[in-house]
């Protein structure tokens, strides 16, 4: 296993192949069925994001270790419109597609960290953490 | 010069051993209790001091060591007491050597130093290592025996499971309950899970929080959760937290909530025999025959 | 690829095997609704026991199935949700509180029975 990977989102059939990687991954590092199915759903949710607003990112996958506990880096890249109103984006029921909008604030739950950052015009970078329990 | 100085520590080795049975005498007042009998102490240290001379002369065997080790650790004696023993060991086989040497000059004492470390570190390391062994180990087996108690679950009839919850309820362990209460609704072929709270202490938001998603994911699954073993505290703090149970079906007391498991499944609990029956009879027959 | 939707009786059984992408679940939701229309069902399951994950997307699609069988006038159950689809799914925030669930395609047929008859 290589300790990065990633993976281009530019079809659909690439979100499944993103979450087969990152629940393999996870599988690799140790983590129990619950939390692959756990991230392998969070990858879902961030590629699908990619696939429907942006069209075209990237999602990675990095192991990495501390001293107390090691765990599994994830994190969602593309270069489309970005986000307007973060804060409007992670509030649950929140959609602009008819989706569930259970997308970002489920994968914030489904992970252990979570990070965003959007420009407008520039995209937008997801960055999250899944610790081994 | 190394093997020099292990002759003459061998060779006065009833000395060394007098000077350090004075010295470690004093630490039997702090270290332990008055349960430890002065002849056990006594033993137990005139066999240290033989294991410890024993190393030196097989050139630094810990066979012994091993041997002595697990001796201590059955004897529940702080690991404090072999170390401060082996470190009086080295200051007074040094002190011992020193005072007896005619000349004495620094590449002597620096010799001096070396060997008598090389006699005693290994000891310390391989005690060490078994003690923190012996820790390991039962941590280890106390936190699997923790796990197991955390989230049980027990089948009583076909199609029903209990979860008696006992003690604070953590994230941590709020999860392992709800991983344990789904893999064995499935595994058990269950309809209804009873979760009994009866030994939770405190149910604040964040332990309801945990037990409605618990009962939610069970729904999922294709089961129904019960929340049983609702004290009267526990049921006003719930409604003072402002917390929403309504959509998860509650009993106060096991009992209840399983005569109603048993109601969901269609069956229902049958006296054998009616109890009337029974006095008429006992009734008769102290009457009759 | 589509999954195959059997007939029994009045009833429809769908048994999701492989790992659903979007447009299988689209395709998925069309040809339950035209079998329901063909064959006038009215109790439809659908077991879920190998699906390893479902996320926000396939549990809209198969919310909005349900929502649309039912008012074709076909009860659904869903069977055999594993415990970690369970849990993302709570952790997801989809509670599905309105779909009927069974352990197992035997206990949703029964359930079926049960609300329906035959």
């Amino acid at each position: 296993m290589s300790p990065h990977s990633c993976v281009k989102i530019r079809k659909e059939w690439d979100i499944v192949s993103a979450r087969q990687l990152g629940r393999e991954m996870a599988k690799k590092l140790g983590f129990s069925t619950v939390d692959q199915a756990r991230i392998a759903t969070a990858v879902s949710e961030l590629a699908r994001n990619i696939y429907l607003y942006a069209e075209e990112g990237q999602i990675c996958f990095e192991v990495f270790e501390t001293i107390e506990r090691k765990g599994l880096r994830m994190g969602a890249f593309d270069t489309g419109p970005g986000i307007t109103d973060i804060s409007q984006v992670m509030q649950d029921g929140y959609t602009t597609s008819g989706g569930l909008g259970a997308g970002l604030p489920g994968v914030k739950r489904l992970m252990d960290e979570f990070d965003i950052q959007s420009e407008i015009g520039q995209g937008t970078q997801i960055k999250t953490v899944k610790w081994v329990r | 010069m190394n093997s020099k100085l292990i002759q003459i520590a061998i060779e006065n080795s009833d000395t060394i051993v007098q000077m350090w049975l004075e010295k470690i005498d004093s630490l039997k007042v702090d270290k332990f209790s008055s349960s430890t009998s002065d002849e056990l102490f006594e033993n137990t240290n005139r066999e240290f001091v033989n294991v410890i001379f024993t190393s030196i002369k097989q050139q630094g065997s810990l066979i012994e060591v091993v041997a002595f080790s697990e001796k201590i650790i059955t004897l529940g004696w702080p690991l404090s007491y072999i170390t401060d023993g082996l470190q009086m060991f080295r200051r007074v086989t040094i002190d011992f050597i020193l005072s007896n040497s005619d000349q004495v000059d620094t590449s002597f004492f620096s010799e001096l130093l070396t060997s008598v470390d090389r006699w005693v570190e290994p000891i310390i390391h391989q005690l060490i290592n078994e003690y923190t062994g012996s820790w390991e180990h039962i941590l280890s087996i106390q936190r699997i025996a923790l796990q197991e108690l955390s989230a049980p679950l027990i089948p009583v009839t076909d199609g029903i499971t209990i979860m008696p919850l006992i003690g604070t309820i953590d994230t941590e362990r709020a999860k392992l309950i709800m991983e344990n209460l789904l893999e064995g609704a499935i595994k058990h072929n269950s309809e209804v899970v009873l979760i009994d709270i009866t030994g939770v202490p405190v149910v604040d938001t964040m332990v309801a929080h945990h037990i409605i998603q618990a009962a939610e994911a069970v729904r999922l699954i294709g089961a129904t959760c019960i929340l049983v073993g609702i004290r009267p505290e526990i049921a006003q703090t719930i409604v003072n937290l402002g917390i929403d149970l309504t959509n998860l079906p509650t009993k106060s007391s096991l009992k209840k909530g399983f005569t109603s498991a048993l109601e969901i499944t269609n069956r229902k609990i049958v006296d054998l025999k009616p109890k009337e029956d029974g006095i008429e009879e006992m009734i008769k027959s102290l009457q009759g025959e | 690829m589509s999954i195959p939707i059997l007939k029994l009786y009045n009833y429809l059984l769908i048994s999701i095997q492989t790992e659903i992408d979007d447009k299988t679940a689209i395709q998925f939701q069309e040809d339950l609704l035209d079998k329901i229309h063909k064959t006038g069902a009215t109790g439809v399951v659908i077991d879920l026991t190998s699906v390893e994950i479902i996320d926000s997307f396939i549990a809209k699609v198969l919310g909005d199935v349900i929502t649309m069988s039912d008012l074709m006038g076909a009860k659904v159950v869903l069977t055999g949700i594993q415990p970690a689809v369970a849990i993302t799914l709570i952790d997801l925030g989809i509670h599905m509180q309105k779909v009927a669930t069974a352990l197992d395609l035997e206990q949703g047929l029964i359930k079926l029975y049960q609300e329906l008859g035959v």
